[in-house]
C-alpha cells in the first residue's frame, strides 16, 4: 500500500529509474567515475575484472549504473549487458591519444548493435585535468559522431573524475534527453 | 498526445501487433484461427531464438506464458505446443527460462489451490510438460543444477494433490542427451551459449546474489578460456573411448552372431549407425586439431578401423561370409587417444604428492570390474582401467567363442569375462601376441608384455594381478611364479628402465633398478627418483653411477627396498610407484616420468 502510494507520488513528481551502461577501454576511469558519483570519494581501484553496479540518485532520477570492465578480453562480454539499457555512457581517456582509434572502433561496434539503436549516447572525455588531454571538441571531432549517428541523440562532455567536473552535467543531460514515460 | 490523423515517422501497423519480430512470430504461431499447432511456424520461432540468442529466450518465454494463460483454450494449446518445440530445439537458454521461479509460478497461475475433479485440457498439458521436463532435462542436462525450480514446482504440485501423468518412453527419448562426437569448437560454442544465457539471466534478475554470481561467471568467461579448452579435449577423449568400445563390441558381435541374428539385431544396427555418424566428425576434429599429432594419428587409425568394420558389416549383411572373415581388424587398443592427456596430467602430479589417493582413484583391481565409460577424468588417471579395457579389447578378435559375446554386451564396461581363450578355430590362436603387437619389442621375457604397454608412455603400467589371474597371459608365458622377476618399467627412445624384483621377507620387496642406454649418445647426469604411496615406505641406496655410455646395458643400477608391502596388501591394492628420470643427452636436459604398477610378488 505504502509502496503504491510512493510509486504514484513518484510518478507525479517525475521520479523514474533507468539503466545506464558505462563502457570504455580499460583505464579510462569508469570505476573511478562510478564511485565519485556514488560516494563522492576517490576510490583507488584495480582494473575491474567483471563489473560494478551502483544506484545513483540525481534530481528524482534513479540511475542504475553498470560499470563493466574494459579489458580486451572482457569486451566480447559487453553485449550481455545491452538489454534494457536506456543510456550508454562511453568513457574515453582523453590523454591516451594512441588508443583513441581503438576506443572509436569499440564505440562504433557497440552502437551498431540492434539492441542499442534506441539508447542515448553520452561520451565522457575524461581526464581533462591532465595537460596533454584532448579537448572535448577535439574528441568529438575525432569520433565523427555527427556524420555517423543520424537517428541517435548523443553528446560529448569533458569530465574529470577526480574533481567531479562534468559528471553531474552528464547525468542531467541524460535525464533531460530520455523520454519521461 | 496526437490529434487528428497524420502520418508520423513510424511505419503504420495494425494495433496490437508488436514491432518486435520475435513477438510477431510467436503471435503468428499461436493465432487462434489456426486449425492446429503449426510446426513450421513453431520451428521458425526456435530458429529465430537460436540465431539471435541474447534476450530472445527470455522474451519468448514471457510472451508464451502470457498466451498460455489467455482465456482462449485454442491459443493456450498452441502456446504450449510452441513452448514444447522451443524446449526441444533451443537448448539451455530456453531451459534456463522455463526453470525461472517467476515463469513457473506464472505457468500454474490458473491452477486452483485444490486440484479440480477433472483437469482442463490446458491444465493437463501443463502438467504433462512439467513432468516431461522433470524426467528429461532435470535429470540429463549437464546444467541440471540451474534447473532445480522445475523439480520444486513438480514437488509442490504433487504435494497439493495434483496427479502428474505418466510420460511415454518414446516421448522422453526425444530429449535424451545425444552421445555424439563433437569437435572442440562445437563443445566450446555450446559452453559459450550456455554461459552467455546464464550471465544475461543473472544480470536481468539483478539480485545481489545473482550479481555476485554474474561477476564470477564473467571472470570464467573472460579469463579461463583455456580451462574450457581442456574440458573440451577431455570430453572428446571420453567420447572417442566410448566409440572405440562400441567399435570393438560391434566387431565382436559380427564375429560371433549367426545370420539370423545379424539380419535383425537392434544392437548391431545401433552400434553401426553410431560409428557411421561419428565418421564425418573425425575430419572436422582433424582439421581443427591438426597440430595435435597424437590425436590426429589415433583418429586416422581409428577411422581406418571403422571403415573396415563397416565393410565387414555390409559383406556379412549380403551374406558374403568368406570375404568378411578375410577382414582382420586392427584392434582399437592400438590407438591410444588418451595417452597424450594422460601423460601430461601425470607429469603435473608432483612426485612428492603421490600418495594413497592415487590408488583411491582407481577402482578395485579385480579383473572383472566393469569400468565406467564416461569417467573422463578418472580414465586419465586410471591406468588400470585403460589397460583392462585394452586387454579385453585386444583379445576380442581372437575370441569367437560362442556365448562369450554376451559378457561384453554392456556398453559401459567391457569385462575380462569376454577374454576366454579361443577354441582355436581362428587364424590367431595366441591371444598374447595381440597386445604386444602394438609395441616395440616382443621378446621371450614373460614380462615384456608389460614393457610393451609402458613404453607407449602412458602413465599406465601393467597390472600384474590380472596377468597372473587372467587367462590371457598363460598360453605364452607359463606360470610366472618365481620369486625374482625382471620387469621393464619404461623404454623410451634413449633409456630403458628395468626393475628386478624379489621378495626379501613377508613385508619387504627388494627392487633393483637397472638402466640401459639405447642411443648412440652418452647419457650424463642421470638421476632416478621414486615415490611410493604413504602406506608403504621406501629405502633407496645411491645409484652406482650417473653416466651411461652409448648402448650400455644395465650401465647403472640402484637398489631399493619397499617395506610394509605384504603380498596380501599388494593383491588387494596394487602397489604403484611413481618414478622420474632426468638426464642429459648432448647436454640437452631430458625428463621422463610415469607411474608404474608393481606386479604382485
Amino acid at each position: 500500500m505504502g509502496n503504491s502510494i510512493s510509486k504514484t507520488l513518484g510518478k507525479l513528481f517525475g521520479s523514474r529509474e533507468m539503466k545506464i551502461l558505462m563502457l570504455g577501454l580499460d583505464n579510462a576511469g569508469k570505476t573511478t567515475i562510478l564511485y565519485k558519483l556514488k560516494l563522492n570519494r576517490i576510490k583507488t581501484s584495480t582494473p575491474t575484472v567483471g563489473f560494478n553496479v551502483e544506484t545513483v540518485s540525481y534530481k528524482n532520477v534513479k540511475f542504475n549504473m553498470w560499470d563493466v570492465g574494459g579489458q580486451e578480453r572482457l569486451r566480447p562480454l559487453w553485449r550481455h549487458y545491452f538489454p534494457a539499457t536506456t543510456a550508454l555512457i562511453f568513457v574515453i581517456d582523453s590523454s591516451d591519444t594512441e588508443r583513441l582509434n581503438e576506443a572509436k572502433e569499440e564505440l562504433y561496434s557497440i552502437i551498431s548493435e540492434k539492441e542499442m539503436e534506441n539508447v542515448v549516447l553520452l561520451v565522457w572525455a575524461n581526464k581533462q585535468d591532465l595537460k596533454n588531454a584532448m579537448k572535448p571538441q577535439e574528441v568529438s571531432d575525432f569520433l565523427q559522431l555527427s556524420e555517423n549517428l543520424k537517428n541517435q541523440l548523443w553528446c560529448v562532455i569533458g569530465s574529470n573524475a577526480l574533481s567531479g567536473q562534468g559528471l553531474l552535467e552528464g547525468l542531467s543531460w541524460i535525464s533531460n534527453n530520455t523520454s519521461k514515460k | 498526445m496526437s490529434h487528428g490523423v497524420y502520418l508520423g515517422d513510424a511505419p503504420v501497423r495494425r494495433p496490437g501487433v508488436s514491432t518486435n519480430p520475435l513477438i510477431r512470430k510467436i503471435q503468428r504461431a499461436c493465432k487462434m484461427t489456426l486449425p492446429e499447432p503449426d510446426i513450421a511456424l513453431n520451428l521458425d520461432v526456435a530458429d529465430y531464438i537460436n540465431e539471435k540468442q541474447g534476450a530472445t529466450a527470455f522474451d519468448a518465454a514471457s510472451t508464451i506464458v502470457k498466451l498460455i494463460n489467455s482465456r482462449d483454450t485454442h491459443t493456450a494449446v498452441f502456446a504450449l505446443s510452441l513452448l514444447d518445440v522451443l524446449v526441444k530445439n533451443c537448448g539451455y537458454p530456453v531451459h534456463l527460462q522455463i526453470s525461472r521461479k517467476e515463469f513457473l509460478n506464472e505457468l500454474v497461475k490458473r491452477f486452483p489451490e485444490h486440484p479440480p475433479l477433472r483437469y482442463s485440457k490446458v491444465q493437463r498439458l501443463i502438467l504433462t510438460a512439467i513432468e516431461e521436463w522433470y524426467q528429461t532435462i532435470c535429470k540429463h542436462s549437464p546444467y541440471k543444477d540451474d534447473l532445480t525450480y522445475i523439480r520444486d514446482m513438480r514437488r509442490l504440485l504433487k504435494y497439493k494433490g495434483y496427479i502428474l501423468p505418466k510420460i511415454q518412453a518414446e516421448d522422453l527419448a526425444v530429449m535424451r542427451p545425444t552421445d555424439q562426437l563433437k569437435t572442440v569448437s562445437e563443445i566450446q560454442k555450446e559452453q559459450e551459449i550456455a554461459q552467455a544465457a546464464k550471465l544475461e539471466e543473472l544480470i536481468r534478475s539483478g539480485k545481489p546474489d545473482d550479481l555476485r554470481e554474474a561477476n564470477k561467471l564473467m571472470k570464467v568467461m573472460a579469463g579461463f578460456k583455456e580451462d574450457n579448452i581442456v574440458n573440451a579435449k577431455q570430453a572428446i577423449n571420453a567420447e572417442l573411448n566410448k566409440l572405440k568400445r562400441k567399435a570393438d563390441l560391434l566387431n565382436e558381435m559380427l564375429n560371433t552372431s549367426n545370420d539370423t541374428e545379424l539380419q535383425n539385431n537392434e544392437t548391431i544396427e545401433e552400434l553401426y549407425s553410431a560409428l557411421k555418424t561419428a565418421q564425418p566428425k573425425f575430419q572436422k576434429i582433424i582439421e581443427e586439431e591438426h597440430e595435435d599429432d597424437d590425436l590426429v594419428q589415433s583418429l586416422l587409425k581409428f577411422n581406418d578401423a571403422i571403415n573396415q568394420l563397416i565393410e565387414k558389416y555390409s559383406l556379412l549383411k549380403t551374406g558374403n561370409k568368406e570375404a568378411a572373415h578375410q577382414i582382420n581388424l586392427v584392434t582399437m587398443s592400438d590407438i591410444p587417444a588418451e595417452n597424450q592427456t594422460g601423460g601430461a596430467l601425470a607429469n603435473e602430479i608432483n612426485l612428492l604428492d603421490f600418495g594413497d589417493d592415487m590408488g583411491a582413484t582407481s577402482p578395485s583391481p579385480t579383473p572383472n570390474t566393469a569400468q565406467p565409460a564416461a569417467a573422463a577424468n578418472n580414465a586419465n588417471f586410471d591406468p588400470l582401467a585403460d589397460l583392462l579395457g585394452d586387454m579385453s579389447i585386444s583379445s576380442t578378435p581372437a575370441a569367437p567363442t560362442p556365448g562369450s559375446n554376451m559378457g561384453g554386451l554392456n556398453l559401459g564396461g567391457i569385462s575380462l569375462d569376454s577374454t576366454v581363450p579361443p577354441l582355436s578355430d581362428n587364424a590367431s590362436p595366441e591371444p598374447a601376441a595381440v597386445p604386444s603387437s602394438s609395441t616395440t619389442a616382443a621378446a621371450a621375457d614373460p614380462f615384456d608384455l608389460l614393457s610393451g604397454f609402458s613404453s607407449t608412455s602412458t602413465p599406465s603400467a601393467a597390472p600384474a594381478a590380472s596377468i597372473t589371474s587372467a587367462p590371457i597371459a598363460t598360453p605364452s608365458t607359463g606360470a610366472p611364479a618365481s620369486t625374482t622377476s625382471r620387469v621393464t618399467v619404461n623404454e623410451s627412445a634413449k633409456v630403458k628402465i628395468d626393475f628386478q624384483l624379489s621378495r626379501e621377507s613377508d613385508s619387504t620387496v627388494k627392487v633393483m633398478a637397472m638402466f640401459s642406454n639405447l642411443s648412440v649418445n652418452n647419457i650424463d647426469e642421470f638421476v632416478f627418483s621414486m615415490a611410493v604411496p604413504k602406506s608403504v615406505s621406501l629405502r633407496l641406496e645411491p645409484q652406482s653411477g650417473s653416466t651411461l655410455q652409448a648402448f650400455a646395458k644395465d650401465g647403472i643400477h640402484q637398489n631399493a627396498w619397499i617395506d610394509n608391502a605384504t603380498k596380501q596388501s599388494m593383491e588387494t591394492k596394487p602397489l604403484k610407484v611413481k618414478w622420474r628420470a632426468t638426464y642429459k643427452v648432448n647436454s640437452n636436459p631430458v625428463e621422463e616420468t610415469a607411474i608404474f604398477q608393481l606386479p604382485t610378488l
